[in-house]
């Protein structure tokens, strides 16, 4: 049962909270440590190959026991219960969020491994060179078509398990992602790849988002034109696509064949989907067996939600220090910082899985919130973003938290033993950085040499809090344990906050303005009722295109 | 003379018996534990035209002895050659440690076909022990299907010998078949064993040159076989190796055409061209299946093929590398079923079979054809060029002949009620 409706009132908690957010305001990190040299065992948490570092972040045992109580005022138990028993915790949709029961074995979730069963044949004929395009040729490419969910998890994982290699014999297909409405993507990709030996995996979970079918609708004609083929040809459709959606109808109305169609189901969020076939991508990258640990690291992470205490509960901690930041010190920005550039994508991914289900100011109970939900999320590998925004995190005007990720192993694989030496001490380069950025950002200038005199505009003020990640190594298990972490802390402030992270109304009405816009932009004059900014824009487009 | 000749290959067992048959006394022994056992038993381990018969003859002779290389010689001989499989330089380095220790053995011939430095190595191992032995390289030039025949009687050898004295007793050796003119060309041991990797790669180079060709073709409507008469009549071209099919294989070839890309990439030079002559080959040898899924518009589970010819060449019994065996593993993949008739490679590819798949083995190509939904030409074998085509059509579900090697004339074929796909016409 989803617990009633609430909402979150300033409570006795909630205002020792803020009592003593107003006392330590004054105190610095530097003090934090200097007063607490043990701070670190008691604010780390570690399991599921992963290790949290809270120890950077401006808070006291005291607050932490504080935020543990918020939690259980708020019912945080009674809600992961709901979550977990499959409620309707989706309530203004009407329906569960159950993307946990993706990785449950098969003995629980017998339907979901029908559909992982069917995912592995296509994927074991695409690895071992037998599934065949049209004029019989072994398939060496693979296109992804999607959007949102459909395309920045498969993308993310993908990249970022590229040095798991997929097991001897098998021969993993170049991959390429096409999401972007305006083709800029699959002109591109159409233009280097032969139609021969090119499948697209088309994945939707309405099968209508217009993006995606108006990239399937290019690659289909390109294919036909290539081929010297009708596109509505049978042969054609059953060798080049392959349809993942959670709506069949609508697939075998495009033309996917039902022999090539992999479904998902109405109670997988979008951006929660990679767990199912929509994680295909990351199939064809790391193997099957690989996808499966990936799972498997992910039903870790599920019970270790689901039964440890909030205060050694990774994803819970995670989320609580947030709303400590957000709700008390007025952080209102956070930037996820990974230093292994194979989680390059991991910034987009997390922007959308946070924004889109936390960027909500309406409560569960209709009433406007009062207070501050999901910050803005926004990120860079590591040390890249040192040559571009840290000059803003160090000396800018901005409260920031920082969230930093690192790899303890790397370069473990054979394919990198002739040049393990080298590649070992950039390894060791990338994660010293990690670790001077995130002392000097905590301690500022009195992490230098006191004796030393600055000049102003050399001098770190310090004390913006961080977290710091360290994944074990990169492999499927440790990633998805680390995305099933993401997922429960979005869920966790959301209970706090009282809000519901699993629909995203924000982003439906700008579809519907669009379809009208197609009008206004092929005949300006035509248009009533429009502002004055995109009238005149229409116009001076059109003029432009005459 | 006292000769020992190491190893499994056909070369191997050419030099042994043409040795044993022009008067020498040879000791031939073999690595591998099976290949003793069936020489023990007085099999030879290749069954070539004429090769099987006097290999035979010289070991009931007494001239050919046969033995295993780890055995303890019984006397020293005059000369060795070393014949092994690609990848066993380690029994050759341990074979020379060998020699070289033991005074007496005047010459080491190198024939085993590696990567270009293997013979300097070798003889590195020769003059650390400062005995009085040479080793020279003669790449094995032999041709499978022929392979006794071109080593009596050759058209060139490529000699890769820094001594002199060396020299002389090599060519002692090869007196006997090199008497028509001198056909032996003298140079380092480098030049001898690149020479050698060099001809291969230009071998591949026309053939999958031509089977680009003959995918041309087939969109231009022209027939890749008179196209391929017109080529070879100049004189600049000529015409050998130029018939475009469904790819090359066999153990040499394309294990050559390897070591040379090997070779390049070691030192960082483009091996664009002959990548690609690969690649081209590989898609090649799947040339007949993707005719089959084409015509069958992807729908072929279920469905049976019959292919003649499963050997990577007539006139051998191996399948090493054959194009048929990239067929018929993209057939079962696809759930086909497969029936193959071979002269001479049921054996082999039973074997090759064993723990892959359902493979139906013929004694008689039309038993194989029974009920086939094509006919697959893989190895031109003589007893296939000119077949019963209204036996052939009753007995199949569906008249489709696939000719890999274009032996078939596709108009007559035509005339007889069967559907004919030739490569590039």
């Amino acid at each position: 049962m989803v617990p009633e409706q609430d909402v979150l009132t300033i409570s006795t908690i909630w205002s020792q909270l803020a009592r003593r957010a107003e006392q330590e305001k004054t105190l610095h990190l530097a003090d934090w440590f200097a007063s607490d040299p043990d701070r670190f065992a008691r604010f780390s948490l570690e399991d599921a190959g992963l290790l949290a570092d809270f120890s950077k972040q401006r808070m006291s045992d005291e607050i932490r026991d504080l935020l543990v109580k918020l939690a259980d005022e708020r019912q945080l138990r009674h809600w992961t219960e709901a979550l977990f028993g499959g409620a309707e915790v989706n309530c203004t949709e009407g329906r569960p969020a159950k993307h946990w029961c993706l990785r449950e074995p098969a003995d629980r979730a017998p339907m979901v491994h029908e559909q992982l069963d069917a995912m592995e044949d296509m994927v074991n004929r695409i690895l071992k060179g037998h599934w065949r395009g049209v004029m019989g040729d072994a398939i060496t490419d693979v296109v992804n078509v999607g959007v949102g969910g459909s395309d920045l998890g498969p993308l993310m994982a993908a990249f970022a398990l590229q040095s798991c290699l997929p097991p001897q014999g098998l021969s993993r297909p170049r991959l390429h992602f096409a999401s972007s409405m305006d083709g800029s993507q699959v002109s591109q990709i159409l233009q280097e790849l032969n139609p021969r030996t090119t499948l697209f995996l088309v994945s939707s979970k309405s099968f209508t988002t217009v993006d995606t079918l108006h990239n399937a609708t290019t690659a289909r004609q390109w294919l036909g034109r290539g081929l010297g083929l009708d596109c509505d040809d049978a042969s054609l459709l059953r060798c080049h696509f392959i349809g993942i959606s959670a709506n069949p109808e609508r697939m075998s109305e495009w033309g996917i064949m039902p022999d090539n169609q992999l479904l998902f189901w109405d109670w997988v969020g979008g951006r929660y989907s990679l767990w199912s076939a929509i994680g295909m991508p990351i199939a064809l990258t790391v193997g099957m067996d690989g996808f499966r640990d990936m799972l498997a690291g992910a039903h870790e992470m599920d019970h270790h939600c689901r039964t440890r205490p909030w205060e050694n509960n990774i994803p819970v901690m995670l989320a609580l220090v947030d709303v400590w930041n957000i709700n008390f010190l007025g952080i209102n920005a956070r930037a996820v910082l990974p230093y292994d550039g194979r989680l390059k994508h991991l910034p987009a991914y997390l922007e959308q899985l946070e924004m889109e289900s936390n960027g909500k100011s309406v409560a569960r109970s209709g009433e406007p919130v009062e207070y501050g939900t999901c910050p803005v999320i926004w990120g860079e590998v590591g040390p890249n973003a040192q040559h571009a925004f840290f000059q803003l995190l160090h000396q800018g005007t901005q409260p920031i938290a920082c969230e930093f990720l690192m790899t303890a192993r790397r370069y473990t694989e054979a394919q990198h033993f002739d040049a393990v030496c080298e590649l070992e001490a950039q390894h060791s380069l990338s994660n010293a950085n990690c670790l001077a950025q995130s002392r000097l950002l905590a301690l500022g200038e009195r992490a230098l040499d006191p004796e030393v005199a600055l000049p102003s505009y050399k001098r770190y003020h310090g004390n913006q809090p961080s977290t710091t990640l360290v994944l074990e190594e990169l492999s499927p298990r440790v990633l998805g344990a680390l995305l099933a972490m993401y997922e429960h802390k979005v869920f966790v402030q959301a209970v706090i906050w009282g809000i519901n992270p699993f629909d995203q109304w924000g982003v439906e009405m700008g579809k519907v303005i669009a379809t009208g816009m197609l009008e206004v932009l092929a005949d300006p004059e035509s248009a009533s009722g429009l502002d004055a900014s995109s009238l005149a824009l229409a116009r001076h487009i059109a003029k432009r295109q005459k | 003379m006292q000769i020992t000749v190491y190893g499994d290959t056909l070369c191997a067992q050419v030099t042994a018996t043409a040795m044993a048959q022009t008067g020498h006394q040879v000791h031939w022994c073999v690595v591998e534990p099976l290949s003793r056992e069936r020489l023990a038993e007085g099999r030879p381990l290749f069954q070539e035209q004429g090769l099987d018969r006097l290999c035979r003859e010289q070991l009931e002779s007494g001239r050919l002895t046969t033995g295993f290389w780890e055995d303890v010689p019984s006397g020293i001989p005059d000369a060795v050659f070393l014949s092994l499989q690609p990848g066993e330089e380690g029994v050759a380095e341990r074979l020379v440690n060998m020699l070289a220790s033991s005074t007496g053995c005047g010459l080491i011939v190198n024939q085993t076909v590696g990567p270009v430095g293997a013979a300097e190595q070798l003889r590195t191992i020769i003059k650390q022990a400062n005995t009085r032995s040479a080793l020279v390289s003669l790449p094995d030039l032999i041709q499978e299907g022929n392979a006794f025949r071109t080593f009596t009687r050759p058209d060139s050898i490529l000699l890769g010998c820094e001594d002199g004295e060396g020299e002389a007793l090599v060519r002692e050796l090869l007196r006997p078949f090199n008497r028509r003119k001198d056909v032996i060309q003298v140079m380092s041991l480098r030049e001898a064993e690149f020479s050698k990797l060099a001809i291969s790669g230009i071998l591949a180079t026309r053939i999958s040159y031509m089977n680009d060709m003959a995918s041309l073709s087939e969109s231009l409507g022209v027939d890749i076989d008179v196209v391929r008469v017109a080529m070879g009549a100049d004189p600049r071209i000529g015409d050998s190796y130029l018939y475009p099919g469904c790819g090359f294989g066999g153990p040499g070839l394309s294990r050559n055409v390897l070591a040379l890309v090997d070779a390049l990439n070691a030192k960082a030079s483009e091996p664009g061209l002959l990548e690609q002559v690969l690649q081209t080959n590989e898609r090649q040898k799947e040339v007949l299946f993707r005719k089959f899924w084409q015509f069958n518009h992807g729908n072929v589970a279920g469905k049976k093929v019959a292919l003649w010819g499963v050997a990577f060449k007539p006139g051998t019994h191996r399948v090493d590398n054959a194009p048929a065996l990239k067929v018929i593993e993209a057939l079962w993949a696809q759930g086909v079923e497969v029936s193959v008739h071979d002269p001479k490679a049921l054996a082999d590819i039973e074997s090759w079979a064993e723990g892959r798949g359902e493979l139906i083995l013929c004694d008689d190509p039309y038993e194989a054809a029974e009920g086939a939904d094509a006919l697959m030409l893989i190895t031109e074998w003589k007893p296939y060029w000119s077949p019963d085509w209204q036996r052939l059509k009753r007995a199949m579900r569906e008249p489709l002949i696939l000719d890999g090697r274009n032996i078939y004339e596709p108009d007559f074929v035509r005339e007889q009620g069967l559907v004919y796909r030739g490569i590039g016409r």
